[in-house]
């Protein structure tokens, strides 16, 4: 092989540098107003959502719309809450949500503990038979967990809304995993040195797996605030009802002649909280999610 | 292709937000590159070689100073209108195609009138696999292939589109012991046999001075020596540079110039004439000792390495800077191992010495 | 000793989770079984002392069914489309996001929030956006007095309202609004897997590619995506799987109607007609359709990963 290439004359090789860097700066504009085009996109319906919610309902039904409320009207916001019963979905979700949170990182736990440190007969059958059963959607359970609750006599209780769906299979795992980075050296020391299973999960397990614990809680959380379906099943009564089901519940109508006003209040009432977790949690939400690939 | 470095420096700014610093990472560095040679750039790490190969490259741009390929000035040229082929440390092999299609890539993106036939690439392909001797793998993935091989196919991809100028960053780094030796013979085989001019990266000074034409020894980004390899190590110009090059590594004594006669302690070790009284740093090749009972250098004897032709000698001496020193003695010379001291007269242009401030070479006549 | 400690420890630690996945997991999947293979099976009727023969009666007749095939069309109508304009976009918005520097951590932040919001709750905003707000006749379509934003902005650029929505409202109107809504709450999720992923592809092949002089484009489809290939899969495998089980954006957008108010239903999906059996009490019904839902998953999933293994470089 022979080294035969042209070589180029100075003044050419500077018009295609020229050209090239004309090519990149022209990509670049182009990458970032798609960018920014889609930015705003996503944006958007938050922004109309509040830009709305602020607005009387004669400018809200302007002809030509107003994308700042001429006179800023805080009462939509007071209205909602009172219409809606805001108060009272917001505790009991945060009760179901507190309440569910907390058990179910126990059962996790303790669970997954198990799988990664203890030896018993079937561990492996057992692990595997637990990962089959994600693979089915939910919906095939929720039919006879239906007869199951109403059968125990649940329906309308904060039992049903929690304990169902104490053990998700899926977080076991997430944990395990975690866990088994954990040195077994370091519970054969414990162990040695007589400390319980309890008090070597407290002290060391837990707080070198507290990343995975954050986002599960978190992802539980959010699973509570945004449940639909099986509260709308089983526990749909003032008392007990969530928050979703309440918003919903509360303005059957969308279309047509609607307090338009009122309803975009309720809705941002209802997504603040999850806006707040997300600007002061965004790393663990987004590690959570980006290991589970659930929506919470 | 001559390659000309102009002035060439590159600085980093600082990382850290908060404070200023900016990192000089090459320094006014000027050489030319004779056609058709194999240059190692050699240093520790952090010395700026790799940032020099990336400006050559075009992957970095330097902050002043010029590139020239021949007569063409390429410093503004992006890196695919340089005609360099570039072989990565861990060869960047597209995991996804199979040895053929990674060494046929280059070309494709080859476009107008330059764009060769597809007939001409796979002759092209193949040819380039030939010369690397990889020409029965061309199906496999890399992932299926030895280190070896997939450093093979790195340079045949960095050769089939003929570059002006061929890039090696650390080529044999990820080698074993083994493979290295016999890669870098292959290297100098292949740039013998293309001619194109080729820099190489390393950090091995052994590496560095078995296979190239020209060695340039770097340090924080300024280049310290460039000559033949030989050349280098016979006459290093200050003490980093002796220190950096030879395996065992130079024997540095603390010692002093009186009146043209070079002590180490109070031992009159060697007549140095011509250089200046002071405070000097002695460096001594392993192979510049004699074992002569009558000569001027005492040193306590700790144990004798035998290593076949030639041995080994470990001792001490109060005034080394390292804590042992060692010397190669042909084997024909029995040392009584019994002894406690061991004496040695030197050979003269096996001694170097330097200034104790500035650790510049002190010349002397030999 | 420490073995035999261990037993029933472990069994001890476990006991909680096994004991509610028997009854909230195990069972639940024996029963529906059973109940689809009941004839008719009925949650009261089986209180009421009603006997139920074996038989595939149910299957039959949910596949006969004409507002189960409805639900079938409009659950793949929304996920084949939804889940391939979002895979484009999403792959399109990473490698973009992926190649500037500034503004990228804002940008990325604005792209994941749609994620932590209420599908219900934005659906309700997104209904109002598409409404026509002065919609005077219930029935027809005759005094409009102004369009929601959605129809103001395509004014704006000359073009006609659309009744999109409300009462009157085409199919492909619906369609439309539900697929633009499930895509924008699909992006933030793929956005994240695909970004992620194209953050831990080694620059090198980038470098490398740059000094062979590779065009844009060509990078794009020769390293990019294949490199990404496992990404991808993973995030079309997933939305698939989430796309069968459309419901709650539905809810959200048109209420528990599942469509506009002349003709509710419209929109009603798989899971959307499995709690319409539930709420009937037929549950042998809804276990038929929701073993069928697992079936028709199951093999979008098995078709998906082979043709990943095809294709897919890991």
């Amino acid at each position: 092989m022979k080294n035969n290439t042209v070589t180029m004359h100075e003044r050419d090789m500077q018009k295609v540098s020229v050209n090239q860097r004309i090519g990149k700066i022209i990509a670049l504009v182009l990458v970032y107003a798609f960018l920014i085009f889609m930015a705003i996109a996503v944006l958007f319906p938050f922004y109309w959502m509040l830009n709305s919610s602020l607005k009387s309902l004669d400018e809200y039904r302007q002809s030509v719309p107003t994308f700042w409320p001429k006179k800023v009207l805080f009462s939509n916001y007071a209205t909602a809450f009172t219409k809606a019963n805001l108060g009272r979905l917001f505790m009991n979700t945060l009760y179901v949500g507190l309440v569910s949170t907390i058990l179910s990182l126990v059962i996790t736990v303790l669970s997954a503990f198990a799988f990664a440190r203890l030896e018993f007969k079937g561990k492996n059958v057992l692990f595997a038979a637990l990962l089959a059963t994600m693979m089915i959607p939910g919906e095939l359970f929720t039919i006879t967990n239906y007869i199951t609750v109403s059968n125990f006599g649940w329906k309308n209780t904060y039992t049903v809304l929690i304990v169902p769906f104490l053990v998700s299979v899926f977080y076991i795992y997430l944990l395990r995993q975690n866990f088994l980075q954990i040195p077994n050296e370091l519970y054969l020391a414990a162990k040695v040195d007589g400390t319980s299973d309890i008090k070597y999960l407290w002290k060391v397990m837990i707080p070198l797996s507290l990343p995975t614990l954050i986002s599960i809680t978190i992802l539980k959380m959010m699973g509570a605030w945004n449940s639909y379906i099986w509260p709308r099943l089983v526990a749909n009564d003032e008392a007990h009802q969530m928050i979703t089901n309440g918003l919903r519940n509360a303005f059957t109508e969308t279309t047509g002649d609607v307090n338009y006003p009122v309803q975009m209040a309720a809705v941002a009432i209802v997504s603040l909280p999850l806006f707040l977790v997300f600007v002061f949690l965004r790393k663990y939400i987004m590690k959570g999610v980006s290991r589970s690939g659930i929506k919470g | 292709m001559k390659v000309v470095l102009q002035n060439l420096t590159k600085i980093f700014p600082s990382r850290n937000k908060k404070s200023n610093e900016e990192v000089v990472a090459v320094n006014d560095f000027t050489f030319e590159i004779p056609d058709g040679k194999l240059i190692g750039l050699l240093g520790p790490s952090g010395c700026g070689k790799s940032t020099t190969l990336y400006m050559i490259c075009g992957l970095q741009k330097p902050t002043s100073g010029r590139i020239f390929f021949g007569d063409d000035d390429v410093t503004d040229l992006a890196p695919e209108n340089r005609g360099v082929g570039l072989v990565f440390q861990n060869y960047a092999l597209y995991p996804h195609m199979t040895v053929k299609q990674n060494i046929l890539f280059p070309l494709q993106n080859l476009r107008g009138a330059d764009k060769p036939t597809k007939e001409e690439m796979l002759e092209r392909a193949y040819s380039a696999a030939q010369l690397v001797q990889i020409d029965e793998l061309m199906d496999r993935k890399p992932s299926e292939l030895s280190g070896g091989q997939q450093q093979r196919v790195a340079i045949a991809r960095a050769l089939v589109k003929m570059p002006r100028v061929l890039l090696l960053d650390e080529p044999l780094s990820n080698l074993d012991a083994r493979l290295r030796l016999q890669t870098r013979e292959e290297i100098r085989r292949i740039q013998r046999e293309t001619q194109i001019t080729t820099v190489f990266v390393t950090h091995d000074q052994e590496e560095a001075m078995s296979i190239s034409d020209m060695i340039v020894v770097m340090k924080s980004g300024v280049v310290q020596q460039i000559g033949a390899p030989q050349e280098v190590y016979d006459d290093p110009k200050n003490l980093f540079v002796a220190k950096f090059l030879g395996t065992p590594p130079i024997n540095v004594f603390e010692g002093r110039v009186f009146e043209g006669i070079l002590y180490i302690g109070e031992e009159r070790i060697l007549s140095v004439p011509g250089a200046d009284d002071g405070e000097v740093y002695v460096g001594i090749r392993p192979e510049g000792f004699i074992l002569d009972d009558g000569g001027p250098l005492h040193c306590k004897l700790s144990s004798v390495e035998v290593m076949g032709r030639d041995v080994s000698v470990v001792s001490t001496n109060p005034f080394a800077v390292s804590p042992v020193i060692r010397s190669i003695i042909n084997a024909d010379n029995k040392v009584n191992t019994e002894s406690e001291t061991v004496s040695y007269s030197l050979k003269r242009h096996k001694v170097f010495i330097f200034d104790r401030e500035t650790e510049e070479r002190v010349y002397f006549e030999v | 000793m420490v073995e035999s400690k261990q037993q029933w420890k472990a069994w001890l630690y476990l006991s909680p989770a096994i004991v509610l996945l028997l009854v909230f997991t195990v069972w639940p999947i024996i029963n529906t079984v059973r109940m689809a293979f009941l004839e008719d099976y009925s949650g009261l009727e089986a209180i009421g002392g009603r006997v139920f023969t074996f038989g595939i009666g149910n299957f039959a007749k949910v596949i006969k069914y004409k507002s189960f095939l409805k639900c079938l069309k409009n659950t793949v109508l929304l996920c084949v489309p939804t889940v391939l304009v979002s895979s484009f976009l999403a792959l399109l918005i990473a490698v973009c996001l992926n190649s500037i520097k500034p503004l990228q951590k804002l940008l990325q932040t604005i792209f994941f929030l749609p994620y932590v919001t209420n599908s219900i709750a934005i659906g309700m905003v997104f209904a109002a956006m598409f409404n026509i707000v002065g919609n005077l006749g219930t029935k027809g379509h005759d005094i409009i007095v102004t369009a929601g934003i959605i129809n103001n902005i395509i004014e704006f650029f000359g073009g006609h309202a659309v009744n999109w929505i409300n009462a009157g409202s085409t199919y492909a109107a619906n369609m439309t609004v539900m697929i633009i809504y499930i895509v924008w709450n699909a992006l933030p999720f793929k956005i994240l897997i695909l970004l992620g992923g194209l953050q831990s592809i080694n620059k090198q092949y980038y470098d490398a590619a740059r000094v062979d002089g590779t065009s844009r484009t060509r990078i794009f489809s020769r390293i990019t995506v294949p490199l990404l290939s496992p990404m991808i899969a993973y995030v079309v495998i997933t939305g698939f799987i989430g796309g069968f089980k459309e419901y709650t954006s539905i809810v959200g957008i048109f209420g528990e109607s599942m469509g506009p108010v002349h003709d509710s239903g419209r929109l009603n999906t798989m899971v959307g007609f499995i709690y319409d059996s539930l709420s009937r009490n037929r549950q042998g019904r809804a276990s038929a359709a929701a073993l069928i839902l697992f079936v028709i998953i199951l093999i979008v999933t098995l078709i998906n990963l082979q043709v990943s293994k095809k294709k897919v470089h890991y």
